[in-house]
């Protein structure tokens, strides 16, 4: 008996030890890569670090506000509509709201007193001035591969902007949660702080662009599947998640369900405006990327960028194979609405103008829905939030613009015209009831309710 | 500097790409028939035609336009449907105080340019994004039907 418990315990630690492996490996973002890598001091090829070689004789604060743009500092301590860099913008996850922190440098509700130290200790290791640890909503795991000289160089730029008095928001966390001594643990498991490494077998392209979307842009926080413990599980590397509401899509080399079949020409449109024809374009949190961020990408960084997507390996996703053709131009024909003529009158009237019942926009082709994944893709979550916040970006393109149908129109009619939408112009129709479509505006809510007359 | 066709004439006009063609309609071409809305595409008053098909002039940019003819209230009357479904709003005595009408004339004509013999249901998909605050639609419906029934 003794000996059968003593070999299961054996067994169980062994699992666990294998387990812990198999998730320790997954904590590199670049380990899919293979190769050898190197520190970057003993690296003798083209700096892959910093800002491109047009920016390097640039000062300090020019350098700074490249590279904080690359790391996209911008979208999440950014309330929309409010100061840029003040803070405040909310993280609603299932166990409650935190939200980001000022970062302008008002020395009394900023981070106009941090150090050079406290400030790489922030971004590196998540850890505050007054020695608090960030949830790692903050993407430090990300930033920790990022060069102590570039984090300075952002502190620099950030350190030129107007100071804004913006007091923290209280987070509301439930417990466990709220003890921020256990980020401890979590930094022990998935946040290595170390710097970016070459990889040597790889082109300075490559690597190049390795560094802007790991230690800069820091993708995976969105496009990454998370495990358990909410640390990014790269055995599933940029296949996509559900981030804040929002579906982050695959962008794995697979060509069903990722970025496999897009021409450079697309690839390289989408990455620096947010849109590319025939593939729609950003809306939500990654039209913040790209007007925040990816916009000010110089072009060769965008190629290298491309050049470290093309690599990642295929990893099919569970969504269907994008439907490139137009829909019928008649509402009779194609997928008609049946039990679902809602959703059809609700398209008739306040989307069909633009949109066209064909999909193919007679207005823009920023409202062409054919060929675009969130309508493809039969959870409608993208279909959804868009219809409830609409679109409101300034590109070098011109605006992209759709207005925000979330407070004229019921649970009921989003869910209604989000299914017929998908069903109309997608691979598969959605079936979201009004509380699906509730949830999703609970998770992307960055202001709370006002208390009714209050 | 831009040309455009519009109501089967070639017009150059001096203005940004992005400038809506509802601004360059009214403010620089001086065709004031059409009319500003809501400016979202949400109330269907600033209804042209681009290419042959309905389009609301607030959200289409100058530039946009491309090679497409357009096509305003002004010029829908030589057309064989516009001057039936004009003749059609007139018998019907379809306006109230008015506002839509440019947009639902030119709506309804796109409608039976398309669809010679709509019924209710395809009125209703064609016309529901053109809104009409005093609620003429039982009229606009009718003189679309006696606009149809002329062209038969």
């Amino acid at each position: 008996m003794k000996r059968a418990i003593g070999i299961l315990v054996l067994v169980l630690a062994v699992v666990a030890f294998g387990f812990a492996g198999w998730l320790f490996l997954a904590r590199d973002p670049m380990s899919f890569a293979g190769g050898s890598t190197v520190a970057l001091a003993d690296y003798h090829g083209t700096a892959m670090t910093g800002v491109p070689t047009q920016l390097a004789s640039a000062d300090l604060v020019k350098r700074g506000e490249y590279l904080t743009h690359a790391a996209d500092c911008q979208a999440c301590h950014t309330v929309p509509g409010g100061a840029p860099f003040a803070g405040g913008f909310a993280f609603n996850m299932p166990f409650g709201t935190i939200y980001s922190t000022n970062i302008t440098p008002d020395k009394k509700t900023g981070i106009g007193n941090y150090t050079d130290a406290q400030f790489l200790a922030a971004v590196h290791k998540g850890i505050r001035a007054d020695g608090l640890k960030l949830y790692p909503a903050m993407p430090y795991a990300s930033y920790s591969l990022m060069t102590d000289a570039d984090a300075l160089a952002i502190k620099a730029y950030l350190f030129t902007l107007a100071p804004v008095n913006a007091p923290p928001r209280p987070d509301q966390l439930s417990w466990p949660f709220n003890q921020r001594s256990l980020i401890t643990l979590w930094n022990v498991a998935f946040n290595p702080d170390e710097r970016f490494r070459p990889n040597t077998g790889q082109s300075p392209q490559w690597n190049r662009g390795a560094y802007l979307a790991e230690a800069m842009g820091h993708c995976g926080e969105c496009h990454t599947p998370r495990n358990l413990a909410y640390g990014l599980d790269n055995h599933g590397k940029f296949s996509g998640a559900l981030t804040a509401g929002w579906r982050a899509y695959n962008i794995t080399s697979d060509k069903a369900s990722g970025i496999g079949d897009w021409s450079d020409t697309d690839l390289l449109a989408y990455l620096s405006t947010g849109h590319a024809n025939g593939h729609g374009g950003a809306a939500g949190p990654m039209g913040d990327a790209a007007d925040d961020s990816l916009s000010y990408l110089l072009p060769d960084d965008t190629r290298a960028l491309m050049a470290y997507l093309r690599s990642i390996p295929a990893h099919a996703g569970d969504l269907p194979r994008t439907v490139t053709s137009a829909a019928p131009s008649s509402y009779k024909q194609g997928a008609v609405a049946g039990a679902n003529s809602r959703g059809e009158k609700i398209f008739a009237g306040a989307c069909a103008s633009c949109h066209d019942w064909s999909g193919v926009s007679p207005v823009t082709g920023f409202a062409t829905l054919t060929g675009v994944r969130a309508v493809n893709d039969p959870s409608a979550t993208n279909v959804a939030q868009t219809v409830i916040h609409g679109v409101n970006r300034k590109t070098a393109e011109g605006t992209i613009f759709m207005p925000a149908f979330g407070e004229g129109y019921s649970d009921d009619d989003i869910a209604a015209v989000a299914n017929y939408v998908t069903a109309r112009f997608g691979a598969k129709g959605a079936h979201l009831a009004a509380k699906d479509v509730a949830a999703l505006r609970e998770q992307a809510a960055q202001q709370l309710k006002e208390a009714p007359n209050g | 500097m831009l040309t455009l066709t519009v109501n089967g004439q070639s017009r150059q006009v001096d203005v940004p790409d992005e400038m809506p063609l509802l601004w360059v309609l009214r403010d620089h071409l001086n065709l004031v028939g059409t009319k500003y809305g809501c400016g979202i595409a949400q109330c269907g008053v600033c209804t042209v035609h681009v290419g042959g098909k309905p389009v609301r002039s607030c959200q289409l940019t100058v530039g946009d336009v491309g090679t497409r003819a357009v096509v305003t209230i002004e010029g829908i009357g030589s057309t064989p449907n516009g001057a039936k479904v004009q003749q059609a709003w007139l018998e019907a005595a379809v306006p109230q105080c008015g506002y839509c009408q440019a947009g639902q004339i030119m709506s309804a004509t796109a409608l039976l340019d398309a669809n010679p013999q709509p019924d209710d249901a395809d009125i209703d998909a064609a016309m529901a994004g053109n809104l009409c605050r005093c609620g003429t639609y039982i009229r606009i419906r009718r003189a679309i039907k006696n606009a149809a029934a002329k062209s038969a």
